[in-house]
């Protein structure tokens, strides 16, 4: 055993590929070794973290298109329709018109008359048959103002009911709260969705510790020479991480397919029947929406890996 | 400081005076009201074999646990191989346990390993930079040593209690350790075989590792006349010098 040492210094190219190989021997393969080993263990966990991201990506779909439908109603809302009167004077209409338009709380005002309502209405589903069903146009003129900001509306709506242009039956489209009960409604589902999503993902990273603690005992023995021979903190614990990351990008990627094939389907089937599926909802958006649904299983199952070892692996 | 060579190692030196590879100030360890170890204080140099003996429940496990940072001290300090064990983090423990190799009574070998693959892992876990080549060939060397560079591709299940005792041994000093515990490492084995075991120990010792065994062989322990700290409800009651531990011993440490 005796000998001379000689110490030179090693390729510095060649301890790189040294380290990574012995990293992805000890991080990668071992993990995914283990992985396929305690696959059955393991579906639960793959189940219901697939599960909780297809619900997350529906939901956030669904979200995403509230969120839209609650942007084209605040623009509608603050869109404040002044119906005239049939016989009202130019006049009257142009001194409304002015007086409007000087406001500095009104961003725009624009004169629609007798046929560009019916135009209108004739785009509306529904509305052509009661068009046509009278042979005079039983729609107003009006003065379409734009508000800037949406709480002023109640008030502009006051300051134009009484003038001598306005209809005074129906002088306006202003509907007191329908705005805000809009809101209510988009404010509600928003917290039962995230409510159901938390519920889900706490049931699913649950199920991912207790598969983790599983695939610690099944190696506790390995895990305890690993700690004894010196192995650092990040070796020891770098397997069941990356295990996680295995199962939760797996589930990740089954719910993308799955969130965008439903979401084009769905696409699909309502560009038939309806003018637009979902509000903003498009092919692109449910691309994203899969691959952002992706990186949160990634991140859930490496996530929920990391908390099961704090709780279960002792130093 | 200046430093002196013990088979063909540089050892780090105070005074001229070579450092204990282990040292313990005043350790206490207490579980719930029990003291497992009461205000123990020892050193222990390098190329000592030294054996730790006592009735079960008497603390040689706990000291071995400290040693190798499984366990904090209660109070006390606990220096091994220039390291402060007993104000170490948890993710500073693996730098401890590189300096320290271990070997059990039940061998702790990976059964889905061969038994050079056993004392490679040994070795590369605890150092990312050592190539495949280099594990084999330096576990090879190890496995020689210990007698058993033919059956390096035998699984654990293969072999023989002895073997695979060897192997665990192997896999302690394949990284070449200052420091070597083994607890009850003959405790599975049949006499002649643990004699094996301890001829390998000496062995290991005579090439400047320090060696600490705990073990309830009494025939070893009075044969091979090393030296024998013995442990009693925690307390060290005993130290006895290497060479003074024959039936009249008492006689010297009274």
């Amino acid at each position: 055993m005796a000998g001379i040492v000689v110490k030179g210094r090693f390729p510095r190219r060649r301890l790189v590929q040294t380290v990574a190989t012995n990293l992805m021997r000890h991080l990668f393969q071992g993990a995914a070794r283990s992985w396929a080993r305690n696959a059955g263990g393991t579906a639960p966990a793959l189940g219901s973290m697939t599960l909780l991201l297809v619900m997350s990506g529906l939901v956030g779909l669904t979200g995403f298109a509230l969120h839209n439908l609650e942007q084209v109603e605040a623009s509608q809302a603050s869109l404040l329709h002044v119906y005239l009167r049939d016989s009202a004077a130019d006049a009257d209409i142009g001194s409304l018109q002015n007086r409007l338009t000087s406001d500095p709380r009104v961003a725009g005002v624009t004169y629609v008359t007798k046929a560009e309502a019916l135009q209108r209405a004739q785009r509306i589903p529904g509305l052509p048959q009661l068009a046509d069903a009278t042979e005079s146009n039983p729609f107003p003129a009006s003065l379409d103002v734009q508000v800037k900001n949406i709480q002023d509306v109640a008030a502009i709506d006051a300051s134009v009911r009484d003038d001598l242009a306005v209809d005074q039956l129906y002088p306006t489209s202003y509907d007191r709260g329908a705005y805000q009960r809009i809101q209510a409604v988009l404010l509600g589902a928003a917290v039962a969705g995230i409510a159901f999503l938390g519920l889900l993902g706490f049931v699913a990273v649950m199920v991912t510790m207790n598969s983790i603690k599983i695939a610690i005992h099944a190696r506790r023995d390995e895990i305890t020479i690993m700690q004894l021979v010196g192995a650092p903190r990040w070796m020891v614990r770098g397997p069941f991480v990356v295990e996680g990351a295995i199962t939760g990008a797996l589930a990740g990627v089954v719910a993308g397919v799955i969130t965008f094939a439903l979401t084009a389907a769905g696409i699909s089937a309502a560009s038939g029947a309806f003018s637009q599926f979902a509000p903003g909802v498009t092919v692109t958006v449910a691309g994203v929406t899969a691959a952002v649904v992706v990186l949160v299983g990634l991140g859930l199952g490496s996530g929920s890996s990391l908390i099961s070892l704090r709780r279960h692996m002792e130093t | 400081m200046c430093p002196v060579i013990s088979n063909g190692e540089v050892r780090p030196t105070v005074n001229g005076q070579t450092r204990p590879i282990v040292e313990f100030r005043a350790v206490t360890r207490v579980y719930g009201s029990r003291h497992a170890l009461d205000d123990v204080h020892l050193a222990l140099e390098p190329g000592e074999l030294a054996f730790l003996v006592g009735p079960s429940g008497a603390g040689k496990t706990t000291l071995l646990k400290l040693i190798n940072r499984e366990i904090r001290p209660t109070s006390g300090e606990v220096l091994v191989a220039g390291i402060a064990a007993h104000h170490l983090k948890a993710s500073r423990v693996a730098e401890l346990r590189r300096r320290v190799g271990v070997v059990f009574q039940d061998y702790k070998l990976l059964p889905r390993l061969t038994a050079i693959e056993n004392v490679a892992f040994g070795l590369q876990v605890g150092d990312l930079r050592i190539s495949d080549e280099e594990a084999r060939d330096r576990s090879l060397d190890a496995l020689e040593a210990v007698g058993l560079g033919d059956r390096g591709d035998a699984f654990p299940h293969q072999l023989s209690g002895g073997q695979q005792q060897r192997v665990a041994v192997a896999r302690a000093v394949v990284a070449q350790p200052p420091l070597l515990i083994a607890d009850e490492p003959t405790g599975n084995l049949d006499l002649e075989t643990a004699w094996e075991i301890m001829d390998l120990f000496e062995d290991i010792a005579a090439w400047g590792t320090a060696v600490l065994v705990a073990t309830h062989n009494v025939e070893i322990v009075t044969r091979l006349q090393r030296r024998v700290l013995t442990l009693v409800h925690g307390r060290l009651v005993r130290d006895q010098p290497a060479g003074q531990t024959g039936r009249m011993a008492w006689l010297a440490s009274s």
